[in-house]
């Protein structure tokens, strides 16, 4: 660790993670599960911290992993304040304070219908197995709860920068169209159309089943069972009166995503089986108008030295055969992790792309942390600088 | 050696990124060397397993990857037409009911519907028969949806059953019930990789599928393997050459940590731990699943 080489120097002046902190104040760090978001949204908002910038890096990993690496317990749905203490005993004095909080999906699902939803029919809705299957399994709805979390916090606190780290997104699309897809749950032609009897007799717990008694939800009931269908009607009733104010902050979500303050980083991982989403999710990100502040390609395998191998020569058979088979391996490794970056590269043009070597080690505390960032912020780069 | 393949439905699952398809994919390779009929579901997922076996993309209709084997992947519309078709019996009412774009949304927030027909799909397939009477295949091998995913998906009968009045469906759900939760006809497999969260959600998994689904877990495949290589009186001769030294001291931490998860799941799922090594054979393809079901295929009892 070396916090002379902290200051966002001159030198430092086209690092585009550099510009994007000091420029933007929220970051948005996107990409597949098991690619390292998680560790590249703490490393960004710490650096952003000691350099003078207060900032909270909001996770959903509910790996224990980061809490411990910010010197915590663990995290919780609160946004949580590291010590000054902690960071300077790793040796980085922080120039603003840090902050994170791990986002409880679920809870954060549960406030926003207090929030919104009419006090007769909070119940209601919060123990029905529809609102179970909206605020978990329907595709989108983690996506848009995080950034329904993200406007609160940019809407009624002053951190000079957010990180926010996503879920793992299965599908890109899942994320930039999850406002859309759970307005459509909340708002929907269809549910006026089967609830048009029970929505004009006004009352809720009514006996649907004027509607019930068609053909068409006859039919539907031979494969669901009636009770189903009287269940979701209740509960798209419940929910009829959220329309508006739902309709309204998905549009208010939707303008900080384009914001002209607000970037994503795309992480990724150094291997062409993933080439697909991140090219398709670059895409989209464009296509959107959302600014892509840089594509980072994490846990790069740098091949070996040239003279790894001369000195393996010299050693007694037995340990040379092990070296060169270690050797071997590392080099297979790299240059199949080149081979993708030059994909990732020319797919991606022109965001910039930064490489984060894999350490030996895996990132665990705040010293990783700050290594981590030294390859974001462009200290280092690729190469065998900080191992020599 | 582990008696696996005298299973005739295989559920294969773990995190997301563990090698899951992978895995099965090499599964229902030895599967169909062994001289099964095997068919190999992918659920509604990113089809991999085509590429992955050398052969084209899998849709949803059934397709003949190589002798003996072949491949879907299941989609919860195609199944759900399936199903109703079976219900309904007649194509005009399907269409007049189930085409109509209200009825589309409304079947999609349906909790577990989709799932069902999925399951529903699958057992079907293993139940089916040959004109002769002989099944048309004797091993279904299901690349099940990720942790997380994988407890809804396959407690759905059961779900059905508490929900559901008698009837057709819950008359279903039972039969569905049964097949999963007999341990001679049924075991899962579960994929993980020698790293801290998928050995957590593979434990959590395990415990899972055994309490909530009453399936039993027959084995875990810890992917990526590495073995001990370098001994500490190696480290200690390659102390005064530091690039070195790092390289190996590099190996021998991957080989610890796999070491300790294959030791920590075996303690805590006391399930026997398949190991597969990690392959350095660039992009995955046909070549690394014969390597990896060469590897699985000595430590498994064919039959």
């Amino acid at each position: 660790m070396k916090p002379a080489t902290r200051a966002a120097g001159s030198r430092q002046a086209d690092q585009p993670l550099v510009e994007a902190a000091r420029r933007r104040d929220v970051l948005i760090c996107v990409g597949s599960g098991g690619v390292g978001k998680t560790t590249v949204a703490a490393s960004i908002a710490l650096r952003a911290a000691v350099d003078g910038k207060s900032a909270l890096v909001c996770t959903i990993d509910p790996a224990r992993r980061l809490a411990n690496s910010l010197g915590l317990s663990q995290l919780g749905n609160a946004e949580t304040r590291i010590a000054a203490e902690k960071l300077i005993a790793a040796g980085l004095p922080p120039g603003a304070p840090l902050f994170a909080m791990m986002l409880d999906i679920k809870q954060t699902w549960d406030e926003f219908i207090e929030r919104h939803a009419p006090p007769n029919r909070r119940e209601q809705i919060l123990s029905s197995r529809f609102y179970r299957s909206l605020s978990t399994t329907l595709a989108g709805s983690q996506e848009y709860i995080a950034m329904e979390k993200l406007w609160q916090l940019r809407a009624h606190r002053d951190y000079g920068l957010i990180v926010l780290d996503t879920p793992p997104t299965a599908h890109a699309l899942d994320f930039l169209d999850a406002p859309n897809r759970v307005l459509d749950f909340f708002d929907n032609e269809a549910s006026r159309w089967l609830l048009a009897p029970a929505l004009t007799a006004g009352k809720l717990g009514l006996q649907l089943f004027n509607w019930g008694g068609s053909y068409i939800a006859k039919t539907i009931s031979k494969l669901t069972g009636t009770e189903t269908l009287q269940e979701l009607a209740s509960f798209m009733l419940a929910i009829s009166g959220m329309n508006e104010s739902f309709r309204q902050r998905a549009r208010q979500v939707r303008a900080l995503l384009a914001a002209e303050r607000t970037a994503f980083v795309l992480v990724v991982s150094p291997n062409l089986e993933g080439l697909d989403e991140v090219t398709h999710f670059h895409t989209l990100l464009q296509q959107n108008h959302m600014a892509v502040a840089a594509v980072v390609v994490n846990r790069v395998q740098l091949p070996p030295r040239p003279t790894d191998w001369s000195a393996a020569a010299a050693l007694e058979p037995m340990l040379r055969d092990k070296v060169e088979a270690t050797l071997r391996e590392r080099h297979a490794t790299a240059a199949q992790d080149e081979e993708a970056i030059a994909e990732i590269r020319s797919h991606c043009q022109p965001t910039p792309l930064i490489q984060v070597p894999r350490f030996s080690l895996d990132v665990h505390d705040l010293a990783g942390l700050w290594r981590t960032s030294r390859f974001l912020f462009g200290d280092d780069q690729r190469g065998h600088t900080e191992m020599d | 050696m582990v008696p696996l393949l005298d299973r005739r439905l295989l559920i294969v699952s773990g995190k997301g990124g563990v090698g899951k398809s992978s895995i099965s994919a090499a599964l229902a390779l030895l599967s169909a060397r062994a001289g099964n009929r095997t068919l190999v579901c992918e659920v509604n997922a990113d089809a991999r397993i085509g590429h992955l076996l050398g052969g084209p993309e899998v849709g949803a209709q059934i397709s003949l990857l190589e002798e003996r084997l072949w491949a879907v992947n299941v989609r919860p519309e195609e199944a759900m037409r399936e199903y109703a078709l079976m219900i309904l019996k007649l194509e005009s009412i399907y269409k007049a009911v189930f085409e109509n774009r209200f009825v589309r949304y409304f079947l999609r927030f349906i909790p577990s519907l989709q799932e069902l027909v999925m399951l529903g799909k699958i057992l079907y397939h293993l139940e089916e028969k040959l004109p002769d009477g002989e099944p048309r295949f004797d091993k279904v091998i299901v690349d099940a949806p990720a942790t997380g995913h994988v407890v809804p998906f396959l407690s759905v009968a059961k779900v059905i059953m508490d929900t559901v009045p008698a009837g057709r469906l819950s008359r279903e759900a039972s039969a569905m019930r049964a097949v999963l939760e007999d341990g001679k006809l049924t075991a899962a497999v579960l994929v993980s990789l020698p790293e801290e969260m998928p050995v957590n959600e593979t434990i959590e998994l395990g415990t899972a599928l055994e309490q909530q689904v009453q399936i039993s877990p027959q084995a875990v495949v810890l992917n990526a393997f590495t073995a001990e290589r370098f001994t500490a009186a190696d480290l200690e001769a390659l102390r005064l050459k530091p690039s070195l030294l790092e390289l190996a001291q590099g190996h021998a931490l991957l080989a610890k940590l796999s070491a300790d998860f294959r030791e920590q799941l075996e303690r805590e799922l006391k399930l026997p731990v398949l190991t597969v090594s990690r392959l350095y054979q660039g992009r995955f393809g046909r070549a690394s699943i014969e390597a990896i079901a060469d590897q699985l295929g000595s430590m498994l009892e064919a039959r």
